[in-house]
């Protein structure tokens, strides 16, 4: 990373090998089109690029930093686009079906880690899970789920809260 | 504990999962600054969000993705190298294949050659009355000026080099045009039988100047438009181009 925030391309290339895989997959799942995924991975990384001087490794990890980047962008392309109407629909039957045929090592450790934080969140009330994935994979505001659910706004955040407090000692408990 | 601290408890999960609204946001982060009791909820509940990207099954990007992208990166390197420093950008989105196929033959040409091309398209052009916009043609594509809305855009000029083929699409190039809030972004299109079809998203560096790919085959396009749309692009013009290159 050092050398990338120096400027190196090759670095840069590196980073983007690491990351790109994971980064695709979260704008895929959010989007469900491959398209419009990879104009958003592709603006993320740019992005990235160019402001690398604001990494720092004190706040959190390279791939926490770039996931970050690629969600912000997707939920700006969804807000901003009027997608919602068309994706929910069909996004994680495509991810699934597309999933990467041949997987690499990398891949392999990916999708384990996958099935290890979606059995964690399997675990959570449906009325919690549902508040967490309409807004970090839907992109929705608090409000907009409200109106969805007809339930109200403080049941929502506290339903959000309850989730991740759950959601957290799930993975502690896996971790220990 | 901040004083306002009331008004925003209950809104360190709703960040994290980034379902506040843009102003609520900001609101949130100024109050963060001076709350304790905030901050370390935060800290509390992140790993749960910082988990939440991990539960997708990977898919895998294109090759053609990587290949814009670092022809891009390794372009931005070789000329600037002080990331801190502006500098116009070239188009963030949709460069695919044919961008990468036009670009080289577009930077080896020489101002002379180009200065004579000129002149006798210009009179090429005038000839088949091709009013508003100046041809000027090369060995490899030919360059159309482009018009630009003067109330909207008043200091922007552009022109749009379109491959000798036209299925390898073109480039757009824009010079002052005004820079753009970081929620909005210049969105490029091709007009073809009244229908409008997406291309490509740009921003404007500092000075204003840009360029963006047009990817699409040209052959019996109308002309190619630009607009000001939501960072992200839009399914559909939200409003009149700001720029227009008749073809």
């Amino acid at each position: 990373m050092t050398l990338a925030q120096e400027g190196d391309p090759r670095a840069f290339e590196t980073l983007y090998d690491r990351h790109s895989g994971a980064a695709f997959s979260l704008a895929y799942r959010m989007v469900g089109n491959r398209v419009a995924a990879e104009d958003i991975s592709q603006e993320a990384f740019l992005s990235i690029w160019r402001s690398r001087l604001r990494y720092r490794s004190d706040r959190g990890s390279v791939r926490t930093w770039v996931l970050g980047i690629v969600h912000h962008r997707a939920i700006d392309a969804l807000r901003r686009n009027l997608v919602h109407e068309r994706r929910r629909t069909d996004a994680e039957g495509l991810a699934e079906r597309q999933e990467a045929p041949e997987l690499t090592d990398v891949e392999v450790v990916r999708r384990d880690e996958a099935l290890q934080v979606r059995s964690a969140i399997e675990t959570l009330p449906s009325e919690q899970s549902r508040v967490v994935e309409l807004a970090y994979f839907g992109g929705f505001t608090h409000s907009q789920i409200a109106d969805m659910l007809e339930t109200p706004i403080g049941t929502v955040k506290g339903r959000m809260r309850l989730g991740l407090e759950k959601l957290r000692r799930e993975l502690v408990g896996q971790v220990a | 504990m901040a004083r306002d601290h009331e008004g925003h408890a209950d809104d360190p999960p709703v960040y994290l999962l980034g379902a506040l609204s843009e102003l609520e946001c900001q609101a949130f982060e100024r109050h963060l600054m001076g709350c304790s009791t905030c901050r370390e909820e935060l800290d509390h509940l992140r790993p749960a969000a910082d988990a939440l990207p991990r539960s997708v099954s990977p898919v895998r990007p294109s090759e053609s993705l990587k290949r814009a992208l670092m022809e891009v990166v390794e372009h931005e390197a070789a000329e600037r190298p002080d990331p801190s420093r502006p500098r116009p950008r070239v188009a963030a989105a949709g460069m695919r294949r044919r961008l990468r196929a036009l670009a080289p033959s577009l930077t080896t040409r020489g101002p002379a050659v180009a200065w004579v091309s000129a002149a006798f398209l210009l009179a090429v052009g005038l000839a088949f009355g091709a009013a508003g916009a100046s041809v000027l043609s090369r060995d490899d594509g030919r360059t159309v000026t482009a018009q630009v809305d003067s109330v909207r855009v008043p200091e922007a000029s552009g022109s749009l080099t379109v491959s000798s083929d036209q299925r390898r699409g073109a480039i757009l190039r824009v010079q002052g045009m005004p820079s753009l809030p970081s929620r909005e972004v210049y969105q490029v299109w091709v007009r073809r039988n009244g229908e409008m079809v997406s291309q490509s998203i740009f921003s404007v560096g500092e000075d204003g100047g840009g360029a963006a790919a047009v990817p699409d085959d040209l052959e019996g396009a109308d002309s190619v438009a630009v607009t000001r749309e939501p960072s992200g692009g839009a399914r559909a013009p939200s409003g009149k181009p700001v720029v227009t290159v008749a073809l």
